[in-house]
């Protein structure tokens, strides 16, 4: 049993309309929690377009990595900054509006272009059915290396990403006469036991 | 062309997941009595006082946990392909796994190390 061309069909539009939606909110809203978890329902709807596509795999993936994963850190590192201040309008502001506006208009007709004159090559026939069955053959034949190192990747992101995040190397000077309240973090860079003990 | 079987009851269970919110609300606004005082918008009715907002900085151990977190859910959507299809593989593809592993090991031990899994 297969859903029906017409269900396919009404799927694709209200997923779509539901992705347009919510990246117009990321963009356009003021409130900046508000644009993370709207980018948690582009994910999804991007989600359900990949199921579209007959791409189930990629689809879990993107629900668990994306949303599971990427926009809770997105979320967390708003929560972390989230520091209510009463910005000054900056003068000459429609300078910057339209050069944005330009910048994005040229990557949008750059894109479009592409997408254009990019010969798709779709399939006649229809997929494979397990698809995880056919990504896990090809991650151990022909896509070995690229596998292998996305290990040493994720262990070089995690690497960085403690080093970042305990912060050992910012020195611990103060400048006279300048008032550290507005840079200073909630938390410190706690003191390890290892260290103590090292020490 | 959509081929994958299965996912019309995944259709079903998504409107009817979908329906359940939007019945709740609209059947308690429809049922309720009108009016209330200035205890109803509060967080918890007839509940404890909330203090303070609701919007406050996190702690930055939160985000370490959610770094951690994020690289074992690659590790672990790398590892799934793998699993489904280890009856098709080989020995060498087991040890190719296991490689993979040792490797995010040492990510793992590091950090261990320098106390990253820690809370205190």
């Amino acid at each position: 049993m297969n859903l029906s061309e017409g269900v396919q069909i009404v799927s694709f539009v209200v997923l779509a309309a539901l992705t347009l939606c919510a990246a117009l909110g990321v963009v356009l809203l003021e409130e900046i929690v508000y644009s993370a978890f709207l980018l948690g329902a582009v994910f999804i709807g991007i989600s359900g377009l990949f199921i579209l596509l007959n791409a189930d795999f990629v689809a879990a993936a993107q629900i668990l990595i994306y949303v599971g994963a990427v926009n809770v850190l997105i979320l967390f590192a708003i929560m972390l900054v989230n520091k209510r201040e009463p910005f000054a309008p900056s003068r000459n502001l429609w300078i910057r509006r339209s050069a944005t506006a330009v910048v994005c208009l040229g990557i949008f007709a750059l894109l479009g272009t592409m997408v254009i004159a990019t010969p798709w090559a779709i399939a006649p026939s229809p997929g494979p059915v397990d698809t995880v069955l056919k990504i896990g053959i090809h991650f151990f034949s022909d896509y070995l290396l690229p596998f292998e190192l996305a290990s040493v990747l994720l262990l070089m992101a995690m690497v960085g990403a403690i080093i970042l995040a305990r912060r050992d190397f910012i020195p611990e000077v103060t400048i006279p006469g300048a008032t550290s309240e507005p840079l200073a973090l909630p938390e410190r860079p706690r003191e390890l036991p290892s260290e103590r003990v090292g020490s | 062309m959509f081929t994958l079987s299965g996912y019309e009851y995944f259709l079903g269970f998504l409107l009817l997941a979908g329906a359940v919110p939007l019945l709740a609300l609209t059947a308690s606004k429809l049922l309720r009595s009108p009016g209330g005082g200035p205890e109803r918008r509060t967080t918890y009715e007839s509940g404890m006082e909330p203090i303070g907002g609701a919007w406050i900085q996190f702690n930055i151990r939160y985000y370490m946990f959610a770094l951690v977190f994020v690289v074992f859910d690659v590790e672990t959507v790398f590892l799934y392909p793998w699993a489904v299809a280890f009856n098709q593989l080989g020995l060498l593809a087991f040890i190719e796994a296991l490689i993979f592993i040792a490797i995010l090991t040492v990510a793992l031990v590091y950090a261990w190390r320098k106390g990253a899994l820690e809370w205190s």
